[in-house]
């Protein structure tokens, strides 16, 4: 099967089985077709709740106030304004957005608990709106809800319903499932993963979270829509705080990073009470217990325990993973890199001449603490320049300020004539800067190829979502892509672990990943923060190596901070010291190393012979 | 019959091995310096010995029990008392209250008075109401010491106490440390800088990029250039 | 003007139920760096408790006020050591989900014992009400008012002075000094769970005549705990017992000049204004010293 196809019925699968499902309860009896219409609603929500709180984990307890937006705005639709009902429906999925938007732009401001208090607060004040509106949404005791007329015909029987239910989830699920199979989903992954690693190169909190609350509430709406004709009134009190949090328990027990997950969380939990009469009274319960039993012991819900069940059926596992070490040439790392890395993007700023790096006065203090006293330093375009110093000495704070991570109080920096200090983290990379983390920042459940797509930079919400559609139908831009990446990780060598989850792979590989995902975008400038801590001296060299080709072959720019000395003696053209917030030294790495003060700096006022 | 001995000491810090395979013994009394550059696996060791970080293996004996799987709270009971790299002070807690809170430490063994510790250090006395917040870095320093010291151990981890102090402080610290020492408590001292390295120990255990690269006489260290291989290699 | 003044003392007569959760909030978190949103739930369990305490068993309040905190403290306390500490390494989000769940677990739990009636108990004071001109107070109002100023004030004062206090404010300033002061992770947190649902549950005994006690108090409380912490700023005692008293005066002057709807609202209006404006809480700027 070639590759395309299978990409293409991954993405379908889920509405597919939707169908089939559908498919199976029109031929069972009445009371099942009711039972298989409100689970297939369900799944609706099991997959936005996949999005919104397992992919970009954030907590929401406003579920039930977007399904009550979806239902009233689509009832008041037709009441109100004799719409038919599939544009109805559009309505409700419409106010869906509008108000997924309105929460989301005060609450992305917020991280967990405070995010979770203000998804209450909407919540809330919906309801009392709701109840309260009493000429608009008939008040406590709600509206009564004609059936649907879809094409002339009414929905009445339950096989209508089903039906009708069946095919509109589906629609609805497949492009949630192209977003979250494609760029998009990973995005948003990379970033609770890891939110320094994932702004640096382009991906944007708020505006993701952003999206992500926008389409899950838009999706959650929908299924409030459609759901509610069927109960003929919709009222407040059915879309409570209760089945908010009863709707978080959807993905959490389904298994909160597959889609798969949503789908079985929302189809399951939700006919438990229909299909587990005696028990409805400690269904309640019972799922609070399920919950937090989840939690504690198999955080990979529903899904995890199916697949580790399929896993332990298969004799043994199918994977030979590859050895996780890495064959390293370095004629063969030139050649490779020179002959497959695409042509970097034309830079339309390119100030001739310019210093790749320019810092200039730069001044922070915290409280009496003077961490950087006005630091100047100048790298020429094509260096190698090193940064050292001892403890204490202020080299992460200003190397914080020049990657944007922290504010300066005085002094400037700049990049090739370009003033960073107006240029947001997310921006850095579209400028040609790529960086490296002390803390090794990458995605650990993203394969390492998709770490380094990451690296190119085509990252903002809107560039994703048309990504994660030509991913999905395997556009020109896909397999160019692809080719960059693969250059990229075969230049350092990892290209054999290319499937595998970054999170499985060693320090060192981990820090050629780093790489990789910084030289993939053809940067100008790279900033690297102790690229070689932690790893042995073997790998150090081997490291030395691979950024001295990138350099000479790549032509980049690199100012890299270390602790290790000797790595920096043997790498970097130039080399300027700190001490106590101050350069107290700068020049031929050698010089500067053998300076009497700089031992000093490092050893107190005894030299070590 | 040594104080404390560390045997194999391996500890894992997120991904990197920080130290591997590290031995040393400390007769009662004596003090050692562990010497070597940023990352050598240094703070490491010491946060380790004393149940801050958990340890991959090797074995911990200290004053003839084996505290190797005792979290911190339970090693300072025992008298192993670690003045932190970056000394985790309470900010708004005033000096007093700082050292009251460690004697939560000597219950059982008799706690050292106040008084005492006072009379180490004297700049203490003066502003035991102040807040820990406020004073200066050598008076935190001196703080740090000065719980530890409340904890009435028998052994101290010193971790970096020179850093980031001027000259000045910094010859009044290593006087204080010495009249510590003299009371027969034992000191491991960690410390990039020679000067007070020097000063306070007689041997010293050398690391580089977490192993053990050289023990000996400091003496000997400082003749031979195997301190500044390690830090320039 | 007696309106007025009626209005004023009725809301610091609530807020201060409110003010009393706050800091149970307050407590736990700045000890253990968890919000607890179970915390309704305690205090749920805690007038349940004093119901069964008070109307099936006779005994007096008094009883109530002495076991109720004891019996909650420790359940609170059970749930730490049983559920939270496996947890203690997971991330913020799963610890949240948690205590969300383990809230309305014990709200569920409730509701199976009583179904969905509202349980009403007998005022702790009984008495004619107090007239000062046209001003109208019932004793009940006022002792529990008093009551749970009283309890917010001890519970602060025991933080912020007492020994047992001295563990929980050195682990929330810094974790890894305090294990050098010998303190034990495990201890202070037990300890801090045990004050933290103690507070809630004397917080239920107070709240459970004025509010009646059903499924819908939890949530109440919750919000309204949470609301007085983050006014005070969530991590300062002194910071919760205002805000708590001034939610409880916006409520009433809400109830009283706008309308009831109004009153509901209120408390998560007051959320979301100061989480965007001040989200620092309104008492920062160092005026209120960290207790």
């Amino acid at each position: 099967m070639s590759d395309r196809l299978k990409v293409v019925l991954r993405i379908a699968l889920p509405s597919l089985a939707i169908l089939l499902l559908t498919l199976i309860g029109s031929l069972l009896s009445s009371y099942w077709q009711y039972v298989f219409t409100i689970s297939i609603g369900a799944t609706i929500i099991g997959v936005a709740l996949v999005m919104l709180v397992g992919y970009a984990r954030c907590i929401t307890i406003a579920s039930g106030a977007m399904m009550a937006i979806g239902a009233y705005a689509s009832a008041l639709a037709v009441l109100k304004m004799g719409w038919s009902f599939p544009l109805a429906l559009l309505v409700g999925l419409a106010f869906g957005a509008l108000a997924g938007y309105v929460l989301a732009v005060p609450a992305v401001r917020f991280r967990s608990h405070n995010l979770a208090m203000v998804t209450l607060v909407f919540q809330e004040v919906v309801i009392i709106f709701l109840r309260e509106a009493k000429t608009l949404t008939g008040g406590a005791e709600g509206l009564n809800v004609a059936a649907p007329v879809i094409f002339g015909m009414v929905v009445k029987s339950d096989i209508a319903n089903l039906l009708m239910t069946g095919v509109a989830s589906a629609a609805i699920i497949l492009p949630l499932t192209v977003l979250l199979y494609g760029p998009f989903g990973k995005n948003l992954r990379a970033l609770a993963a890891n939110e320094v690693g994932a702004r640096a190169f382009g991906i944007s909190p708020r505006n993701y979270m952003i999206a992500a609350f926008v389409i899950s509430s838009a999706a959650i709406a929908f299924a409030g829509a459609i759901s509610a004709p069927r109960f003929r009134i919709v009222d407040p009190d059915s879309y409570g705080v209760l089945s908010s949090i009863f709707m978080l328990a959807y993905p959490i027990i389904g298994g909160m990073n597959s889609i798969w997950g949503g789908l079985m969380g929302g189809g399951v939990l939700r006919i438990l009470p229909e299909v587990l009469r005696p028990l409805a009274d400690y269904l309640e319960l019972i799922f609070c217990v399920l919950v937090v039993l989840t939690v504690m012991y198999f955080p990979g819900g529903l899904v995890e325990l199916v697949s580790r069940a399929v896993a332990k059926l298969r004799t043994g596992t199918n994977k030979d993973s590859p050895p996780d070490e890495v064959v390293l040439d370095s004629a063969d790392t030139r050649a490779a890199m020179v002959r497959a890395m695409p042509p970097a993007m034309p830079r339309t700023d390119e100030a001739a001449g310019s210093p790749a790096l320019s810092i200039e006065g730069l001044s922070k203090s915290y409280g009496a603490l003077q961490a950087v006293k006005r630091v100047s330093i100048e790298v020429g375009a094509g260096r190698l320049h090193g940064l050292m110093g001892p403890n204490g000495a202020g080299k992460t704070t200003l190397f914080n300020m020049v990657t944007g991570f922290t504010g300066a109080d005085a002094g400037s920096v700049s990049s090739f004539g370009r003033d960073l200090a107006i240029v947001p983290v997310e921006q850095r990379v579209g400028l040609g800067i790529a960086r490296t983390f002390q803390h090794v920042a990458v995605f650990p459940s993203l394969s390492c190829f998709d770490n380094t797509i990451i690296g190119l930079g085509r990252n903002p919400v809107r560039a994703t979502m048309r990504r994660s559609l030509e991913a999905a139908y395997g556009g020109a831009s896909v397999g160019e892509e692809r080719d960059a990446v693969m250059a990229a990780l075969d230049a350092v060598g990892l290209k054999r672990l290319a499937l595998q989850p970054a999170g499985s792979l060693s320090l060192g590989n981990q820090r050629r990943l780093e790489i990789a995902r910084a030289i993939v975008s053809r940067p100008r400038l790279i900033l690297l923060d102790e690229p070689v801590s932690g790893v042995g001296a073997d790998e150090a060299g081997h490291l030395r190596e691979l950024l001295l080709a990138i350099n000479r072959e790549l032509g980049v720019t690199m100012f890299i901070i270390e602790h290790n000395i000797g790595f920096l003696l043997s790498l970097c053209d130039r080399l300027t010291v700190m001490s106590y917030g101050e350069i107290i030294a700068e020049g031929e790495p050698n010089e500067v190393v053998s300076a009497q003060h700089v031992r000093s700096a490092y050893f107190g006022d005894k030299d070590a012979a | 019959m040594s104080i404390l001995s560390v045997t194999g000491l391996t500890v894992a810090h997120g991904p990197i091995v920080a130290v591997r395979d590290v031995t040393l013994e400390v007769a009662p009394g004596q003090c050692i310096a562990l010497l070597g550059p940023n990352g050598a696996g240094k703070t490491a060791s010491v946060e380790a010995i004393a149940g801050l970080l958990p340890k991959l293996s090797g074995k911990v004996v200290f004053d003839g029990q084996d505290i190797s799987q005792l979290p911190a709270s339970s090693v300072v009971k025992r008298g192993l008392a670690l003045v932190p790299q970056w000394r985790e002070l309470f900010p708004n807690f005033s000096v007093e209250e700082t050292l009251l809170a460690a004697t939560n430490a000597a219950r059982g063994r008799s706690a050292i008075e106040l008084d005492v510790i006072y009379d180490y250090l004297p700049r203490l006395k003066e502003r035991r109401t102040q807040i820990a917040g406020s004073l200066s870095g050598g008076e935190q320093q001196m703080l740090a010491i000065g719980r530890a010291l409340v904890t009435n151990p028998k052994l101290i981890l010193l971790d970096e106490p020179s850093a980031g102090l001027a000259v000045g402080i910094v010859r009044s610290m290593i006087d204080t440390i010495v009249r510590i020492r003299e009371t027969g408590v034992a000191i491991v001292l960690v410390e990039q800088n020679l000067e007070v390295a020097t000063a306070l120990a007689q041997t010293c255990v050398v690391l580089t990029a977490g192993r053990m690269a050289w023990t000996g006489s400091i003496e000997d260290a400082m003749k031979t250039d195997a301190i500044r291989e390690a830090y320039f290699a | 003007m007696s309106e007025f003044l009626m209005v004023i003392i009725g809301g610091l007569a609530s807020g201060a139920v409110y003010a009393l959760v706050a800091i149970g909030v307050v407590v736990i978190h700045k000890a253990t760096k968890t919000v607890n949103f179970a915390h309704g739930g305690f205090v749920l369990l805690g007038a349940f408790a004093a119901y069964l305490i008070v109307v099936q068993l006779g005994w007096t309040y008094w009883a109530a006020y002495v076991i109720v905190p004891l019996l909650i403290g420790a359940l609170a306390m059970a749930i730490e050591m049983a559920i939270l500490r496996p947890l203690r390494k997971a991330d913020l989000f799963t610890v949240i989900t948690a205590t969300i769940f383990i809230g309305i677990g014990l709200s569920e739990t409730y509701r199976l014992s009583y179904n969905t009636e509202i349980l009403s108990m007998p005022k702790p004071i009984a008495g004619p009400p107090f007239v000062f001109g046209e001003v109208i107070l019932t004793p009940a109002q006022l002792w529990v008012g008093a009551g749970a100023l009283a309890a917010g004030l001890i519970g602060l004062l025991l933080f912020s002075h007492a020994r047992i206090g001295r563990s929980m404010r050195a682990m929330a300033s810094n974790v890894r000094g305090a294990t050098l002061c010998g303190y034990s992770v495990n201890q202070v947190y037990a300890l801090a769970w045990f004050m933290g649902g103690a507070l809630a549950g004397l917080a239920g005994v107070f709240a459970g005549p004025s509010k009646g006690i059903s499924p819908d108090l939890a949530v109440a409380m919750i919000t309204a705990g949470f609301v007085g912490a983050v006014i005070g700023g969530f991590d300062s005692l002194r910071g919760a017992l205002l805000g708590g008293l001034l939610l409880g005066l916006a409520e009433t002057f809400a109830a009283a000049y706008v309308s009831s709807a109004m009153k509901s609202a209120i408390s998560f209006l007051l959320l979301f204004v100061v989480l965007l404006w001040r989200p620092d809480g309104l008492f920062s700027e160092r005026k209120i010293r960290d207790v």
